[in-house]
C-alpha cells in the first residue's frame, strides 16, 4: 500500500533520540525476520537431509510471529497507517476533520494504555507463573511485547492527537 | 443500556475511521467487563496468536510480495505474458488480467499490483489503442484479480479463522485447490468480455515470435520457478504452507538481492519494515478478533441469528442471495482482512445449517470481497489508483464499473454453482 499521509503537513525533524529508538526498532523487526526465515529454513534442511530439527524450533518462529506483529503495529502507529474505514472523514469539512482524527487518535491512545496497563499485569503474573515457552526461555519474556507494543501505541496516538489538536486551535486562533 | 451506548459510540468512532484493531479490541473489553472477567485476559488472548502455525506464511509471503515489487520482477512477468500471449486478439488485455492476477496471488492483494503494474499496464494498453476508461478499469478492477488463486494471504486467513472455530475439513491446501478454477473463470470472463468491446476497435495484432518468446523466459528464468514450486511443494504435500512461504520469501531474497541485484542491501530494511506494517495491521486486527470471537460465540450470536434467519429465509438458494447481497454490502465498507476475522466466525456457522461446504463458503466469501476493492465509497483499490495515476475518484468509478458487472455475474457462477471451487476436493 503507498504511504498514506493523511494531513499532507509536512511532519517536523525527528529528535535525535527519537531517530535512535526508530532505528533501534527496526533494527529488532529486520532481525526477528531475517531470524525467522533463517529458523524456518533450517528446520527444514535438518528434517529433509538428517531427520532431525530443533526441539524449540517451531515454537520459537510461532512467538516471532507476534513480535514481527506488534513490531508492525508499532511501525505503523508512527504515521498513523493502521487498517480504517474510510467512509465519513472524507466529506467532512477540514476543521470538523481535523478535530475528529484528534479525538479519535485520543481515544485510541487511551484504549492502548489500557491494554498496556492490563498487559503488564498479566505478564507480572506470568512471571511469578515461571511458565516456560521454548528451551529455557520463560514465557513472560516471550509476552513482554505486549504491554511494550501497546505502550509504544498509546505514546504515538498521543503524539499524534495533542499535535492534531495544536493544528485545529491554530487555525481557530 | 449503557453497554448499547459504548457499542454505539464505538462504532460511529469506526466510521470516522478510528482504526479498526482499536475498536474490535475495545468492544472485546468491553463485553469482558459485562462477563465480569478481569481485562488481563486480553494479553493472554492476543499471546494465542502464537498458536496458529499457520500464522507464520503471513508475514514470509508478504514479504517476499514486497521484494517482488521492489524489484524489476513486475515487468519480466508483463514481458513474458506478453511474448507468450500477446499474439492472441485482445491479447494485451488477457496479458494484463493474467500478470496481475499472477502477481496478486503472490502479493497478497494489498494494493501493490496496482503500485506495481498498473504504470507499466496503462501505456502498453493505451498505445495499443484501448480506450483511456477501459485501461484505467482495468488496472483498477485487476488490483484485486487473483484473490482466489493460491498462495494469496486472504485464503490462509479464512483457512485460520475456519479451524479454529473447529472446522478441520477446511485445511489451506483444500482452500488452495478450491480458489484455482473460480480464480480462472474470472480472468476468461473478463478477457471474452474484453474481447466483445474491442470489437469495433480495430488493435494490431503483434504475431508470436518464438525469439522474443526465449528471451523473455531467460529473462526470467529466476522468477519462473516460483509459482510451480509453492503449488508443488503444497500440493505434494512435501512441505506445509508454513515451509513453503519461509523457502519462498527467502529464495526471492536472494534471487532479487544476490543474483538480479535490483535490491540494494540498504533499502532492504525499508522493504522489511513497509511490509512488516501491513503485517502488524492484520495480526494486530486479528488479535483482538481472537478475544472478540470468544465473546461473540459465548453470547450464542450465530445461533441467535440463525434462529432469526431461519424464520424468514427458507432454503439454501435464498440464504446464498442474502448472503451475497450482504457481502457486497461488507466488502464495500470493510477491508478483506477485518471482514474475514469479524464476519467468519458468525456466518460459518450459519452456513452450515444451511448445508453449505465451508470450503466453498471461503470461496464466496472471498470472490465477494473482490468485487468490494472496487465498491464505492470505500474500495480500497479505487484510492490506490486514484493516487497512483492521478485521477479523480469519480473517474475511476466510472471506468471500473463495467468490471464489476462482470465480476458479479462470475460471482454469482461461483456462489451457485458448488461444483467449480469443489470439484478437485473429492
Amino acid at each position: 500500500m503507498p504511504e498514506r499521509s493523511d494531513d499532507g503537513l509536512p511532519r517536523p525533524p525527528e529528535a535525535p533520540i527519537l531517530r535512535w529508538l526508530h532505528r533501534l526498532e527496526d533494527g529488532l523487526l529486520s532481525l526477528a525476520l531475517v531470524s525467522m526465515m533463517a529458523m524456518a529454513v533450517l528446520q527444514i534442511l535438518l528434517r529433509v537431509l538428517f531427520h532431525t530439527g530443533v526441539v524449540w524450533g517451531d515454537e520459537f518462529v510461532r512467538v516471532l510471529v507476534l513480535w514481527l506483529g506488534l513490531l508492525g503495529a508499532m511501525s505503523a502507529s508512527r504515521t498513523d497507517r493502521h487498517i480504517r474505514i474510510d467512509l465519513v472523514s472524507r466529506y467532512l469539512p477540514d476543521r470538523l476533520k481535523a478535530f475528529a482524527s484528534g479525538l479519535i487518535q485520543l481515544a485510541t491512545c487511551l484504549l492502548c494504555a489500557l491494554a498496556a496497563w492490563y498487559s503488564v499485569r498479566f505478564v507480572l503474573m506470568e512471571y511469578e507463573f515461571h511458565d516456560q515457552a521454548f528451551a529455557a526461555v520463560p514465557a513472560w519474556i516471550c509476552e513482554l511485547i505486549i504491554p511494550l507494543g501497546f505502550a509504544v501505541i498509546a505514546i504515538r496516538y498521543g503524539v499524534l492527537s495533542v499535535n492534531r489538536f495544536k493544528i485545529v486551535l491554530k487555525k481557530s486562533s | 443500556m449503557i453497554t448499547f451506548l459504548v457499542a454505539a459510540i464505538l462504532v460511529i468512532l469506526a466510521f470516522l475511521g478510528m482504526p479498526l484493531f482499536a475498536v474490535i479490541l475495545a468492544l472485546a473489553m468491553l463485553g469482558f467487563i459485562i462477563g465480569g472477567i478481569d481485562l488481563t485476559v486480553i494479553a493472554s488472548e492476543i499471546y494465542r496468536i502464537t498458536e496458529s502455525p499457520l500464522l507464520v506464511a503471513l508475514p514470509l509471503f508478504t514479504f517476499a510480495g514486497y521484494l517482488l515489487g521492489s524489484s524489476r520482477a513486475p515487468r519480466r512477468l508483463v514481458n513474458l505474458t506478453q511474448a507468450l500471449l500477446g499474439w492472441m486478439p485482445g491479447g494485451l488485455a488477457i496479458v494484463a488480467f493474467v500478470s496481475c492476477a499472477l502477481f496478486t496471488a503472490f502479493t497478497g492483494a494489498s494494493g501493490v499490483t496496482i503500485v506495481a503494474l498498473g504504470p507499466l499496464l496503462l501505456p502498453a494498453l493505451s498505445q495499443a489503442g484501448y480506450s483511456k476508461s477501459y485501461n484505467l478499469g482495468l488496472v483498477t478492477s485487476s488490483g484485486s484479480l487473483g484473490l482466489l488463486l493460491p498462495p494469496s494471504l486472504p485464503l490462509i486467513i479464512y483457512g485460520i479463522i475456519a479451524q479454529q472455530m473447529g472446522e478441520g475439513k477446511v485445511t489451506i491446501k483444500a482452500l488452495f485447490l478450491a480458489g484455482i478454477l473460480p480464480g480462472v473463470l474470472m480472468i476468461v470472463l473478463l478477457s471474452v468480455w474484453s474481447l466483445w468491446t474491442i470489437r469495433n476497435r480495430p488493435i494490431p495484432l503483434t504475431p508470436f515470435s518464438g525469439r522474443r518468446a526465449m528471451r523473455a523466459l531467460r529473462e526470467a528464468a529466476w522468477e519462473l520457478p516460483l509459482p510451480l514450486v509453492v503449488l508443488g511443494g503444497v500440493y505434494s504435500g512435501v512441505l506445509a504452507v508454513s515451509e513453503m512461504a519461509a523457502v519462498t520469501a527467502l529464495y526471492v531474497l536472494v534471487v532479487e538481492v544476490f543474483i538480479h541485484r535490483e535490491i540494494r542491501f540498504r533499502s532492504l530494511a525499508k522493504i522489511m519494515r513497509e511490509s512488516m506494517i501491513l503485517v502488524g495491521g492484520i495480526i494486530l486486527i486479528l488479535a483482538s478478533a481472537l478475544a472478540l470471537t470468544n465473546i461473540i460465540i459465548d453470547a450464542e450470536v450465530p445461533t441467535r441469528l440463525f434462529n432469526l434467519i431461519q424464520a424468514h429465509v427458507t432454503g439454501k438458494f435464498m440464504f446464498l442471495i442474502y448472503l451475497n447481497l450482504f457481502l457486497l454490502v461488507l466488502g464495500a465498507l470493510l477491508d478483506i482482512f477485518s471482514a474475514i476475522v469479524i464476519m467468519v466466525p458468525i456466518i460459518l456457522p450459519v452456513a452450515a445449517s444451511y448445508g453449505i461446504n465451508p470450503v466453498h463458503l471461503g470461496i464466496i466469501f472471498l470472490a465477494n470481497m473482490q468485487i468490494g476493492y472496487i465498491t464505492p465509497p470505500v474500495g480500497m483499490d479505487l484510492f490506490i489508483a486514484s493516487y497512483r495515476f492521478g485521477q479523480p475518484v469519480d473517474t475511476l468509478y466510472k471506468a471500473s464499473f463495467p468490471f464489476m458487472v462482470v465480476l458479479f455475474l462470475a460471482v454469482l457462477v461461483i456462489t451457485y454453482w458448488p461444483w467449480l471451487s469443489l470439484v478437485f476436493l473429492h
